[in-house]
């Protein structure tokens, strides 16, 4: 499978502390790649690099095959790329269908939209749509988020972004804070996004998780890939000692 | 590949909002109105033939017109999570303005008139663009920036007229504005009606009004979505500024006078309008229904505490209960929502 | 009654003509309709603001006076001194429709168009104490005759510094009628008298420490200053704290009105003399000039009222009894 989006020996270093160090990184187009390693291996710092919100020392990125430089969040959404963060970034006064279409809001036809006038029932309807075609535990889209559970919010975190990400979609902790049917809920969903076709990034510290919904398990340390193991050919303990540098793989076994 | 089967979902996409009636019931803002009825069934039981008389009740229209003006602008503001102390003197500045400029040119006329108002709109314009500046790049708290620009605006009044009111409002001005009625309606209250409409359309049906909700609600999530909070802020500002222009060549079309000593407690009553209509002060909330609420509250209690003769002083102390009750609710419905009672709070 | 000095209403109107200024003009009483209904009693009295002792008392006249009759009064005011809180309340009180209604307006021209419409509603309207630009709708007019006040003022600092000297005046605000009628009676009598030399008027914005500011600063400038006439309390306190500063003395401070702080004032030595206003008579002439309005009597255009001069001499005598109340 050619990689949709990679990137070769990018570089970051923050004062003192080499926060990148020639890390590679890759996905293709239908596949969930998981990036673990422990806290401070450089998954965040490698992350914000691919989507626009931190610059790099060295090492290219390259998407769809020709080399891309994105100097804000905003260029990397230009060309179908989305982050779902941590915190969701939702507004938890404004209903599902508002947090979907925040910054991209659907407008009246003709001068009514000219003069600022939105489309809700449109809105409401695509965002409605979205939720059921990724099964998501969201029965309403008229309820402010705020009144929403832990797994909803996710679930409407989650589809904002798919939304508007055609091409690849990084997941930052998507179920660190749910329980055990909402957090099946986020990986089911995530599978549906990939079935669609897209490049899904998760990061996360479960590695049970990670096992079941990946298809590649990539593992940093250090600030660089330290390993890269099929999802199906590896186990817990495998991941684990990579992360912990207990055992040493050369990389690109995959 | 064939994807686990999900029963059919059932999503509600049309709930409560669409309807007006629907909609105000969800607000914020119903069980105040609920006050406001009963403040008014009181009084009318009390006093039916003085306080539920035409009159009195055109009266109280008249008396809110310029503070509701304000309130629109207030309410933008406030659910921004933002506060704006300058109105007062942002009113009164810009009708100094207006009524020296109108004063030089003479005439009593509708284009002198005119050239007041367009005088007064600019003049509050610039001072909210200077407060939007100040919160908006400036990072300046908008409770020390209104606070700041209060004492300016009032000073620089001051400076342009020494201190003495300028009693120079055209009479088309006085006589059709400030007292010139429409089929027994005063003219003053169906302009401020007029503001009030387009500020709740523009609230509650346009992307402006979705993004003032936006950032008032959670100011990271609205800039990662591309949002330019900056310039929206100043807008924001800048709409409430321009509002207490218009307001201050309303002011000078009902006093005919400058009112500079006076307008003291006007920042504070708008305030606390809109608060009481359940507008949050921690942003994201509010409705220009409720602040209209809000506002009549306590006009309708000093109107009919005067009617009925209670004390001036039990007016304050109404006003101020009904106010803290009203943030009161609203923390307890805040609380409940964020435990995940669904409690919809529109 | 030698620290007495009362004005008659013919007095008051030579001073007025060489004052050429403060209140309107009195008016012909032709203009209200009908009297408000027989059998209504209800007076209404809306104060310049609530919880002054001037306006209490006032009112303590207006409700003796009443009594005595037989009206009701309904006493309302606003917070503060401000015609874009007094009118709403005005509003309130035409709609209750009382037979006859005494207010101190709070702006000459923001009260004229509230105040039309209540005599237009048929109520006896009488302005106490301050007035509007164009009176004529009102019945009656009763105010002290703030020039003469002005000029009473210098009388008690030419009792006490009978040698002469200069003399300022502390203010409040431009642009308050009365208050600036008191500066020019006490302007126009200190010009009279070739003995004292008159500094002008420096404004304190209501503000002790202005005064205090303005006071010292004025003392560095004319270190023999000997009289300073200041137009209201604040003026006065901050006076006395600017005389302080500045290491000044023996200068007299006279003060206007003599609500309880003043007295207390006084007392402390702050201010040497007061001139005290006579607001419960003007209550009570308003009372009587309503009543005759609505019962077809003569009625009494314009009524200026005098003033008593209160030192700490005549404080247990008639100078106690002109103080203020803070309640009736």
């Amino acid at each position: 499978m050619s990689a949709l989006f990679e990137a070769h020996n990018l570089s970051r270093r923050f004062g003192r502390v080499q926060a990148l160090d020639h890390a590679e990184f890759d996905v293709g187009a239908g596949e969930v790649v998981a990036l673990i390693g422990d806290n401070g291996a450089g998954k965040s710092t490698l992350v914000k690099a691919l989507t626009g919100n931190l610059d790099i020392d060295e090492g290219e990125i390259l998407f769809e095959g020709s080399p891309i430089h994105f100097t804000t969040p905003h260029d990397a959404s230009e060309v179908g790329i989305e982050v779902v963060h941590q915190d969701l970034a939702l507004a938890p006064h404004l209903d599902s269908a508002e947090n979907m279409f925040l910054g991209r809001e659907l407008m009246r036809p003709g001068i009514l939209g000219k003069l600022g006038f939105m489309d809700n029932s449109a809105m409401r309807q695509k965002a409605a749509v979205a939720f059921s075609e990724l099964g998501s535990a969201v029965r309403s889209v008229v309820v402010p988020v705020g009144a929403m559970s832990g797994g909803q919010k996710q679930s409407v975190a989650i589809a904002r972004s798919v939304a508007w990400a055609n091409k690849v979609l990084f997941l930052d902790e998507p179920t660190a804070a749910l329980g055990v049917v909402q957090t099946k809920n986020v990986l089911e969903t995530i599978k549906k996004v990939r079935d669609r076709g897209l490049a899904v990034v998760l990061i996360s510290h479960s590695m049970p998780h990670v096992l079941e919904v990946a298809d590649r398990v990539q593992v940093l340390r250090l600030g660089r890939r330290v390993a890269t193991y099929r999802a199906a050919d590896t186990s817990v303990e495998e991941l684990v000692g990579a992360m912990t540098g207990a055992l040493d793989k050369k990389e690109g076994a995959a | 590949m064939t994807t686990t089967s999900t029963p059919p979902q059932t999503i509600e996409t049309t709930a409560s909002h669409d309807g007006l009636l629907e909609r105000i019931k969800s607000m914020q803002s119903v069980w105040i109105l609920g006050v406001l009825v009963v403040i008014v069934a009181v009084f009318g039981a009390l006093s039916p033939t003085t306080f539920l008389t035409a009159g009195n009740i055109t009266n109280i229209a008249q008396n809110v017109s310029i503070w509701a003006v304000l309130a629109v602008g207030m309410t933008f503001v406030i659910i921004t999570s933002g506060i704006d102390l300058s109105v007062g003197s942002v009113l009164v500045v810009s009708s100094v303005v207006a009524a020296k400029s109108m004063d030089a040119m003479g005439g009593q006329g509708w284009s002198t008139a005119l050239i007041g108002l367009v005088l007064a709109v600019i003049v509050g314009l610039g001072w909210g663009i200077l407060n939007g500046f100040l919160v908006a790049k400036a990072k300046v708290p908008p409770l020390i920036v209104t606070l700041g620009t209060l004492s300016v605006a009032l000073g620089i009044a001051q400076i342009i007229t020494g201190g003495l009111d300028i009693r120079a409002a055209p009479d088309v001005l006085q006589d059709n504005i400030g007292y010139g009625r429409l089929a027994g309606i005063p003219a003053i209250t169906i302009i401020a009606l007029i503001v009030v409409v387009v500020g709740g359309i523009v609230l509650h049906r346009t992307r402006f009004g979705r993004y003032t909700y936006a950032i008032g609600s959670n100011e990271v999530s609205a800039r990662r979505v591309g949002i330019n909070v900056d310039r929206k802020l100043i807008q924001i500002y800048a709409l409430s500024g321009l509002l207490a222009g218009f307001a201050g060549i309303l002011s000078l079309a009902q006093y005919g006078t400058t009112t500079i000593a006076g307008q003291s407690l006007t920042n504070l009553n708008v305030i606390a309008a809109v608060v009481i209509g359940g507008t949050s002060i921690f942003g994201g909330q509010g409705s220009m229904f409720g602040s209209m609420v809000g506002l009549f509250i306590p006009a309708v209690l000093q109107s009919g505490f005067v009617i009925i003769g209670v004390s001036p002083y039990w007016q304050t102390v109404a006003v101020g209960t009904i106010l803290i009750a009203a943030v009161y609710v609203d923390q307890q419905r805040r609380a409940a929502a964020t435990r995940g009672k669904g409690v919809s709070t529109a | 009654m030698r620290n007495t000095i009362t004005l008659t209403a013919l007095a008051a109107g030579a001073s007025l003509a060489l004052a050429a200024c403060s209140t309107g003009a009195p008016s012909d009483d032709g203009t209200a309709p009908a009297a408000g209904g027989d059998g209504n009693k209800e007076i209404a009295f809306v104060q310049g603001v609530a919880g002054d002792e001037f306006y209490i008392t006032m009112e303590c006249g207006i409700k003796e006076k009443a009594a005595e009759l037989g009206y009701t009064v309904k006493t309302q005011g606003p917070q503060k001194f401000d015609p874009t809180l007094q009118k709403p309340i005005v509003d309130s009180v035409t709609a209750s429709k009382p037979a006859a209604l005494l207010v101190a307006p709070t702006d000459v021209e923001a009260m004229q168009a509230p105040l039309e419409q209540a005599a237009q509603a048929g109520i006896k309207v009488v302005l106490v104490d301050t007035t509007v630009n164009d009176p004529s709708f009102a019945v009656s007019q009763i105010s002290s005759d703030n020039v003469g006040g002005g000029a009473a003022a210098f009388e008690a600092i030419k009792a006490a510094k009978p040698a002469g000297g200069k003399v300022l005046v502390i203010s409040t605000d431009p642009g308050v009628s009365t208050v600036d009628a008191r500066v020019k009676g006490f302007e126009d009598a200190v010009k009279a008298d070739t003995s004292f030399s008159y500094l002008g008027v420096q404004y304190s914005h209501n503000d002790p420490a202005t005064a205090a500011n303005l006071v010292s600063a004025a003392l560095q400038k004319d270190p023999d200053i000997v009289g300073i006439f200041a137009t209201n309390l604040f003026a006065a306190e901050g006076s006395a704290t600017g005389v302080r500063q500045a290491g000044g003395e023996d200068i007299t401070i006279v003060g206007f009105d003599a609500g309880p702080n003043q007295i207390k004032a006084l007392e402390a030595g702050t201010v040497q003399a007061l001139v005290a206003q006579q607001p419960s008579t003007i209550g009570s002439d308003g009372v009587e000039q309503a009543d005759a309005a609505l019962s077809g009597g003569s009625v009494t255009p314009t009524i200026q009222t005098g003033f008593t001069i209160i030192t700490k001499e005549n404080l247990s005598g008639e100078g106690g009894d002109a103080a203020y109340k803070s309640s009736c």
